[in-house]
Formats: structure tokens, C-alpha cells, sequence
């Protein structure tokens, strides 16, 4: 490495505040990270801190030793992730890269590149998560940001100063910095879509996938994490109507239920029923899909914007079986307002019934039973009764832990344990029906949803997944729910209702309410406003706000303008008024160098050991018909800057100001004494 | 009344252009009395460090963006507005300091001249002034709130002359060393650089008695005088033996009325024939501080100055000044 100039080594003082910066960037990343690369990472950041200096014999070794451990790291992580060239694993290399660099650092300048890079891996977690908690975990970061600068400034000084008094002058500093910080989170402009590559590498995220097997949903059921959050205008529909409807699954291989990607554009359902409207927040769950009340009598619009807006119609497109697909996949918090219309049937015109009629090999004892019971009644729709009452009358059990079947998984759910969870009662309703002869089809989604008394919201999350069918009768598709015939407590009242005592309910699915239950109610009503208005801050969400602010359809200038004058009364209120005024103390001097300059353009500089009184002598003799007035302006100088605290001073300024006043310019001075018969009478304005 | 037309025509020869400039750069020594710092006169200006933090937050920026991430945001715009307000701690600390000239030292060629400036921190503390001149160490202070201190500046004096401090710089980078906040300032400062003493010169040549009565005269021959440096062949009973057992080198005792013989003449054309002029200034130069060493009263001769015999430090500022600026401008 080429060095210009020799810099500093770095102090003991130094290098503790680089491993707190380090730490503190470091360890909100860890439950992100390989293991050993955690452990590896936050090692070395301690090695270098807490070994005494004798041990770090590693520092004369740097230059094979940053290579080396670099490409150790970046193999390994190659090793275990399978890639390299993508966000996660230069996460992880850089979260390796500041330990070994740490580990080796020997002068302020690889304090400054430590500093850099710290700052950018502490901006990295947010990758992975967004909650009030990872934001408030860089805080440390940026105190200790603020303690190794000043260190890293004044060197060898820093030994004596103070920590906590650091600590103090930069939460200072970040404290004045605040309003700058909110002003330009508020105004910058945001973007629609990424700049390169595309950020939905989000990993494995837990919610409904576009197939379902046994056991799919009720191990979805098992979490209490967040599906997603409704605002409705207006009071939410009865439990018994929460059907929100996601994927729907028409393909059926005797084991899983799979859906059907035909993008084929859909029609809204009539609008008889008063549609109500309601605003999703929408959790990132890496699919397309977006979930809406059934039946949707409109496209979502982002939330209070214009309904003409053009944008609006961007976000997704309804799909021939009433499916709401998003035109990305959600890889951030989506906000978006939802019309729907409260019914249990759609017109069944636009798409292909056969699709729907479908029949895998396999399962003979269900097709022969369905065969059986189609021949006892006279019509499609008595037979769906049928089918339910039967349902109703066997001893079917539904509970979150059934029996796994391997072989002909829906004859032994049906004839043998008869245990079962939705996704068994949908799967296996809908396959009688076809074997009946009656289009029909899975839809899978979340039905319930638990109203949040601290904020008014409704919270559905994913143990309220559900698994239902609909059926093609007279040219409308109807909404059957075999799990209410079985146990219509989970549809009357949710999850924790419907499982038999015993089983292990997820948290939030319990009914009673305990302090912890509303203490975490709370927490999320907090969460929510958290993920509302700060995380899901977006284009649209900034668009609005200028609308309230009257910046409607504002120019990029005028924005850039306003900020500028916001930047400059934050200056002006942070520097004090004092500051740009010329302070009193001083305000003779200004005047008396004014006059010595423009004397000294004149022909006629100050000696640079003439005092005042006899500069102005000299100047006096030079034009005499002004020395009368020069003479007082000495005079007055004089007692101003070299005399004791006078009362009058504010006077005494103003004189010398006026006499300096009345003098004329350089020119004027040399003309009116070059025609020197001419003797005009001074001013008398000095007195 | 000529010089009064050339002088109007001088003022209007500077032209805007080079009012700004001198108002940018401060190349001409333009500042008469005390200064105080304001905004027209302070510059500031990333440091390399701070170069690299901004660099860094761009980067955070248009990953922010790219990912949509709204704590990313937040973070860099936090770290931004530190960024901010340390620019102002920074332009905070140097505004209002208030700088003034005190003067100027002395020095023998090839070595040090010093100035002397005084800081007064007006209302508030300042950290980490430093002062810098053209050339030589700069010199870095803190001032508590409403103190007043002097302040050296040294610059290299390799020539005899009269030496300008030159325009200098006071400077900052507190609170967080990535900002730099700078202001020039040019006093009209001069010192004298004296020629340096020829090493090795002849003794002194020997004195002439004139018909000045000097004040050693007056003495007894047995009155001690002062030391001078020991030379071999002095008597034993002469030398400064308290001095030697000191550890402060050897000495001779001079008594008035002894050695040079009262008055010592320098003149120019006594110098050997050939000698070249630097080397005569040297010589002359060192044998003035003999002969203030020795509390010898000279008188100097040299061509366009003459100073009459005396003694004392104004007379050998006279002498040296004199040697200094010669040959004097009436001369040239």
C-alpha cells in the first residue's frame, strides 16, 4: 500500500471506540447469520479489543494476513450458502470482513475504512427486519459513530477526555441533527421499483403456498405471526362472513392440491350487495397473491389516493376465479384499499368448467361412495346437502394433529380415522363433488380475524389459515365450508373454539383474555402503527402527504427549494442570531479598518505601529480642511477600543459611524484636496 | 503632487477581480488590526475522513432506495443530520475567535524567526485551533471561554532580510474531524533576519582609543565586566572556574580596562581584500556579539550606514539591522 504521509497509530483510547462501533453493528445481525460466522465475526472484534497488545503480533503481518482470512471467509460462506454473488452472502462476508480488517488495523486511516464500513453493515439488518426493536438497536451505532470520530480527531488528546462527556456532545449533535433527518425521510423522493436487481430475495416466509397436502394448514395454524392487518370503514363483518379469499387450488394429483396459473383476466361481481371497503396492511410474504373479503367488487387502490389516479390501478388484476394478483411479489409491507361485496357466490361465465371436473386415479372408495349417494338424490344441489349432512352426522373430529396416511390419503381420512383438519375436510368435499359430476375447487385463505381494542384494527394472522370449496351450481360458483358442518364453532368463533380441549392451541387462537394477551395486543397495535407510518413510508404513502401539505403536484424544484429554506432556519436557529450579527465588542473595529482602508486606497496607509490618534494626524495634515473630523474619529476610536467601559458606548459608536460617514469616498477625498484653494467647511455632523 | 495622481491611479488598477481575490486568498497583507473570525471569512470543507462518510452515505442511500428500506432511510438521514450539525459545531467553533498581531522576533539567518499573534476566544471555547503559517510547525491551541493567549508561529528565516509572516491560517476540524474549517489571515508582520555569525571568525581586531570616553573607562581595571568564551592561552587565574564546576563550559573572566582596549572599530574597509560581501556581513556579525559578550562599546562603518560607538542591546539591534539590510535601500 502507497502512504502519501505517515498516519497516526491508533490509540488504545481509538481502538476501544472502533470495537464498540463494531460490536454494535455487529450483534443486531447475528440471528441473521451462519453461526459460525457470527461467533467468528464478533470474536475477532473482541480479540483485538480485549487481547493485550503482546498478542496482537497479527497487526505486522497484515499484508497476507487481510487476503488470506478474507478468502478463508468468503470460500466458507461459499461453502454453506451454495452462492455468492447475492445480497445474503456479501451480508455475511462483510459482517466477517469488519472483525478481520479490525483485527489488523494499525493506523487512523484504517479507523476511517472500519468507520465506513461499520456504518453500511449496521444499515444491512434492516434487510431482515424493520421492527421497532432493530431500529432502536442502532441507536449504539450511532453514538459510538459520533465517540470514534471525535477520537479518531484528536488523536492522542482523545487518552484524557471523557466517554461519557463524548456520549454526550454526540447525542448533541444526532439530537440537532433529528429535525434535517425527519425533513429528508419525509420529502426524498422515493422510488416505485427498485434501481437494479430486484429485492424479493426474502427467504422462506412463513403463510399459504399455492398447493396444499395434509397437514399444510394446520401446521400453518400453529403460528401466531401476523398475516396480515384490516382498517375498515365501517364496522367489520360477523366472523362468519371473514372469508378472505387467497389461492385457489383446481389441480389434483390424489395427494395435493395445486393451483392453476392461467391469467386470465375475471369480471367483478355485481354490485347488489353495498359493497364494504376496508385498508389491508399486508406482511411481506414473498408471493403474489393479495388477500381480499369475498367476493372483490373492486381492484385495490393504494390507500386514500386519488380513485382517477392512474397508478392506482397498477398494483394487481383479478384472475377468472376471483384471485387478486399482485403484479410483484409482496417483498415489503403492502397497504392497499379493498372493496368487496359480502357474498358466498360469483357468476361462473368465464372460465372452463372442465378444469374443474378433473379426477386423479386412486381413492376408489370415495369415487364409489360418491357415486352411491349421487344415485339417492335427484339433484346437484341436494347432493351437496347430502354430502354435508353426512359430514355433520359421522363422527368426524376436527383437530390440528391428524393422523398421517400415506396411501390413498382421502379414502382413509374419510372411511378410516376421520380425523382431520380443514385442508383434509375441503380436499376431500371437493373430490366427492367431482365425482359427482359437479365442478368444484379449493380456496385457501384466512377466515376469522380478531379485532385489536387498543387500535381499533382488525389482526388476522396465520392461525386463522383456513381451507374451503366452491361449487359450480346453475352458473354460480357457491361457497361450501365442509369444516362448519363439522365444527362450526371455528367458524362462528375461531380456532380456539373448534379444537378439542387438550390440543395445543397457538396463543392468540385461545379465547380468554389474560394481561399478557392484551399486553401483547398492545405491543402490536403499536407494531402496526410502527409498520403503517414509518416502514411503509412509500411513494404513495409520500404522496399523500405533500397533498395535505398543499404540495400537490409541486415541482422537483419547489420541493428542493423548500427544503433549502428549511436547511437554512435550521441553521440560522442552531448557529443563534448572535452569530451573523457583527457582536457589538468588535463593531468599532469594523469601523475603524473601514477607514483606515479607504484611507489607504487614498495614498495614505497606517503605519503598522501609528496608533489612532496619530493616524488620524497625519491623515489630517494630509487633507486639512477634513481634519477637524478626523481628529474626533481617532478621538473617538481611541476611547472605544483602548479606553475603560463606558456607558455612553452605543452613542459613542454611532459618532465615530457618522464621522467615517461623512468623509468623502477615496476619489472625492484626493479631488477635493488636489484643487486645494477650494476650502469647504467640514460637517459638523461629529459631536 | 504627483504621488497623489500615481496613488489614484494604483486604486483604480485594482481592479474587482483582484479585490476578490484578495478577498478569497488574502494575498496582500491586508489586515491592518485585530481580526475576528465571521462567515465572510471562514471556509470549510470536508476532510478526507469526511469525504469517505459522505461517500459511505451515498452508498446507504441507493441501497436504501434500491430495497425500499424506510429504516434504511432513516439511518443515513440520522447519520446525515450529525453529519450537518457537525458542520455547524465545526464553523461554531472558529466564528467569532478573534486573532491579532503582537509582533515580530528575531533571528540569525538559518534559523527561526517568531511571530507573535494573540487569540481571544470571544464568548465560547475553542478547540483545536491551529495555526499555521507558510512554512514551519503549526501550533495548536484550545481557549477557554473568554481567554486570551499569545500564540507563536516560527517560520524558517534562511536568508538575512526582513522576513513577512505571510499570509497564515487558523484552523479546525472539531467536534468530529470531518469537517475542516479554515480562514486566512494576513497581518503586515515583519521581522529581521540578522546575518549569521561567521563560524570560526578571526579575534577581534584590536581596539582603537578614540576620543570617546566610554562608560568603562570610568571603571577600575579590576572591575569584573562579564565572561567570554575561553580561548586558549588565557591565564589560569581568568578563567571561570565556578562556571566549569557548574557544568556551564569554560569562560574567561573579562575586566574593564583589559583585552580589546576599550573601543572596538568595525570597518568595512578594514575587511581583507577579496572577501565577498555575505562573508564580511558573518564575520562582522559575529564579532558584534563578541564584543557585546565581552561588553565591548563598538561603532560600525559600513558603506551607508555609519553608527556611532555605543553598547547595549539597542545598539546591537541598531548594528545587526544594519548588516541585516545592507546594502541600505538609499544605497542601492
Amino acid at each position: 500500500m502507497i502512504r502519501k504521509r505517515a498516519s497516526p497509530p491508533l490509540t488504545p483510547v481509538q481502538v476501544a471506540w472502533l470495537g464498540a462501533l463494531l460490536a454494535s453493528a455487529q450483534w443486531p445481525l447475528w440471528s441473521h447469520l451462519l453461526i459460525w460466522n457470527a461467533v467468528a465475526g464478533a470474536a475477532l472484534v473482541v480479540a483485538r479489543v480485549a487481547l493485550p497488545p503482546k498478542w496482537r503480533a497479527l497487526t505486522g503481518h497484515r499484508r497476507w494476513l487481510l487476503p488470506l482470512l478474507a478468502l478463508a471467509a468468503a470460500l466458507g460462506i461459499r461453502t454453506e450458502l451454495g452462492y455468492f454473488l447475492a445480497r445474503d452472502p456479501c451480508v455475511q462476508f462483510l459482517y466477517l470482513l469488519v472483525g478481520i480488517k479490525f483485527i489488523e488495523a494499525r493506523d487512523a486511516r484504517d479507523g476511517t475504512l472500519l468507520i465506513c464500513l461499520a456504518l453500511f453493515l449496521s444499515l444491512t439488518q434492516f434487510f431482515y427486519l424493520q421492527t421497532i426493536t432493530a431500529a432502536l438497536s442502532a441507536v449504539p451505532v450511532l453514538l459510538a459513530l459520533g465517540g470514534t470520530l471525535a477520537s479518531l480527531r484528536s488523536g492522542i488528546a482523545a487518552a484524557a477526555s471523557d466517554w461519557r462527556a463524548q456520549l454526550g456532545a454526540t447525542t448533541r449533535l444526532i439530537l440537532q441533527g433529528v429535525p434535517i433527518a425527519a425533513l429528508l425521510f419525509l420529502i426524498f423522493p422515493r422510488l416505485a421499483g427498485p434501481l437494479w436487481g430486484s429485492p424479493t430475495e426474502a427467504g422462506a416466509r412463513s403463510g399459504l403456498s399455492d398447493s396444499m397436502r395434509p397437514g399444510s394448514i394446520s401446521e400453518l395454524s400453529l403460528s401466531d405471526a401476523v398475516a396480515f392487518r384490516v382498517d375498515f370503514n365501517g364496522s367489520p363483518p360477523p366472523q362468519a362472513q371473514r372469508y378472505w379469499r387467497g389461492p385457489v387450488l383446481s389441480r389434483f394429483d390424489g395427494h395435493e392440491w395445486r393451483a392453476v396459473y392461467k391469467l386470465l383476466p375475471g369480471r367483478f361481481v355485481s354490485r347488489q350487495v353495498r359493497p364494504i371497503e376496508y385498508t389491508v396492511t399486508l406482511e411481506p410474504h414473498g408471493k403474489a397473491w393479495l388477500f381480499a373479503l369475498e367476493h372483490p367488487s373492486g381492484l385495490p387502490r393504494s390507500p386514500t389516493g386519488d380513485p382517477l389516479a392512474p397508478t392506482s390501478n397498477d398494483i394487481a388484476y383479478l384472475t377468472y376465479d376471483q384471485q387478486l394478483v399482485a403484479k410483484a411479489a409482496v417483498a415489503q409491507a403492502l397497504r392497499y384499499t379493498q372493496r368487496s361485496s359480502l357474498r358466498d357466490s360469483y357468476p361462473g361465465t368465464d372460465d372452463n368448467p372442465r378444469e374443474s371436473l378433473q379426477l386423479p386415479l386412486g381413492n376408489p372408495r370415495t369415487l364409489a361412495f360418491a357415486k352411491e349417494l349421487r344415485g339417492r338424490v335427484d339433484s346437484d344441489r341436494a347432493y351437496v346437502r347430502a354430502v354435508l349432512d353426512w359430514f355433520h352426522n359421522e363422527p368426524f373430529v376436527y383437530t390440528l394433529s391428524p393422523p398421517l396416511i400415506e396411501q390413498e390419503p382421502v379414502d382413509g381420512f374419510l372411511f378410516d380415522s376421520r380425523r382431520g383438519f380443514c385442508e383434509h375436510y375441503a380436499g376431500a368435499f371437493t373430490l366427492l363433488l367431482r365425482a359427482a359430476g359437479i365442478p368444484a375447487r379449493v380456496v385457501t385463505g384466512y377466515q376469522g380475524g380478531e379485532m385489536n381494542p387498543d387500535g381499533d384494527y382488525m389482526i388476522v394472522r396465520q392461525s386463522d389459515a383456513h381451507a374451503w370449496a366452491e361449487a359450480l351450481l346453475d352458473g354460480q360458483w357457491q361457497r361450501f365450508d365442509p369444516t362448519a358442518a363439522v365444527a362450526p364453532s371455528r367458524i362462528e368463533r375461531g380456532l380456539g373454539a373448534a379444537l378439542p380441549a387438550g390440543e395445543l392451541v397457538p396463543y392468540f387462537a385461545r379465547l380468554e383474555m389474560t394481561w399478557i394477551k392484551s399486553l401483547r395486543l398492545r405491543w402490536d397495535a403499536v407494531n402496526y402503527q410502527w409498520q403503517r407510518g414509518v416502514v411503509g413510508f412509500n411513494l404513495e404513502r409520500q404522496r399523500d402527504l405533500l397533498r395535505d401539505f398543499g404540495f400537490e403536484g409541486a415541482r422537483p424544484w419547489q420541493i428542493v427549494a423548500v427544503f433549502a429554506g428549511a436547511i437554512f432556519i435550521w441553521g440560522v436557529l442552531l448557529l443563534g442570531a448572535a452569530q451573523l450579527r457583527r457582536s457589538g465588542v468588535d463593531a468599532e473595529v469594523a469601523l475603524w479598518n473601514a477607514l483606515c482602508r479607504r484611507l489607504a486606497r487614498s495614498g495614505l496607509a497606517r503605519a503598522q505601529e501609528e496608533g489612532p490618534l496619530a493616524y488620524t494626524r497625519r491623515a489630517g495634515r494630509r487633507w486639512p480642511q477634513w481634519a477637524g473630523v478626523l481628529a474626533r474619529i481617532g478621538q473617538r476610536y481611541a476611547e472605544l477600543h483602548y479606553g475603560p467601559g463606558d456607558p455612553k458606548r452605543e452613542q459613542k459608536l454611532k459618532e465615530l459611524k457618522t464621522g467615517i460617514e461623512a468623509l468623502p469616498r477615496s476619489r472625492a477625498l484626493n479631488k477635493a484636496s488636489s484643487s486645494a484653494n477650494v476650502v469647504t467647511a467640514p460637517p459638523e455632523t461629529v459631536e | 503632487m504627483t504621488t497623489l495622481g500615481i496613488a489614484g491611479l494604483q486604486t483604480q488598477a485594482r481592479s474587482w477581480r483582484q479585490r476578490v481575490r484578495q478577498l478569497v486568498w488574502r494575498l496582500a497583507p491586508g489586515d491592518l488590526d485585530r481580526i475576528v473570525l465571521r462567515h465572510s471569512r471562514i471556509y470549510i470543507l470536508p476532510t478526507p475522513r469526511g469525504a469517505a462518510l459522505l461517500a459511505t452515505l451515498a452508498t446507504m442511500l441507493l441501497t436504501a432506495m434500491n430495497y425500499a428500506l424506510s429504516l434504511g432511510f432513516a439511518l443515513t438521514f440520522l447519520v446525515g443530520g450529525m453529519v450537518a450539525a457537525a458542520l455547524l459545531a465545526t464553523f461554531r467553533n472558529m466564528a467569532g475567535l478573534a486573532v491579532a498581531p503582537l509582533g515580530a522576533g528575531e533571528a540569525f539567518a538559518g534559523g527561526d524567526l517568531e511571530f507573535n499573534l494573540s487569540l481571544a476566544s470571544g464568548s465560547r471555547q475553542r478547540i483545536g485551533i491551529t495555526v499555521a503559517g507558510r512554512q514551519g510547525l503549526p501550533n495548536s491551541v484550545d481557549l477557554a471561554p473568554g481567554a486570551t493567549r499569545p500564540i507563536a508561529i516560527s517560520i524558517p528565516a534562511p536568508k538575512r532580510g526582513h522576513l513577512g509572516l505571510g499570509r497564515i491560517s487558523l484552523s479546525s476540524d472539531f467536534p468530529l474531524g470531518i469537517w475542516r474549517a479554515w480562514a486566512y489571515v494576513h497581518f503586515p508582520l515583519t521581522g529581521t533576519v540578522f546575518p549569521a555569525p561567521e563560524a570560526g571568525a578571526p579575534p577581534l581586531p584590536p581596539g582603537h582609543h578614540g576620543s570617546y570616553v566610554g562608560r568603562s573607562s570610568r571603571l577600575a581595571d579590576t572591575e569584573l565586566a562579564g565572561l567570554r568564551d575561553y580561548e586558549r592561552g588565557d591565564a589560569q587565574n581568568r578563567i571561570a572556574w565556578k562556571a566549569v564546576a557548574r557544568g556551564a563550559g569554560w569562560y574567561s573572566k573579562q575586566f574593564e580596562g583589559t583585552g580589546g582596549g576599550g573601543v572596538l572599530e568595525l570597518h568595512w574597509v578594514e575587511l581583507p581584500v577579496g572577501i565577498d560581501t555575505e562573508t564580511g556581513l558573518s564575520r562582522f556579525t559575529a564579532w558584534i556579539l563578541s564584543a557585546e559578550r565581552a561588553a565591548l562599546p563598538f561603532s560600525l562603518h559600513i558603506p551607508g550606514t555609519v553608527l556611532r560607538t555605543g553598547q547595549g542591546a539597542g545598539h546591537r539591534r541598531a548594528a545587526l539591522t544594519a548588516l541585516a539590510v545592507f546594502p541600505p535601500a538609499s544605497a542601492r
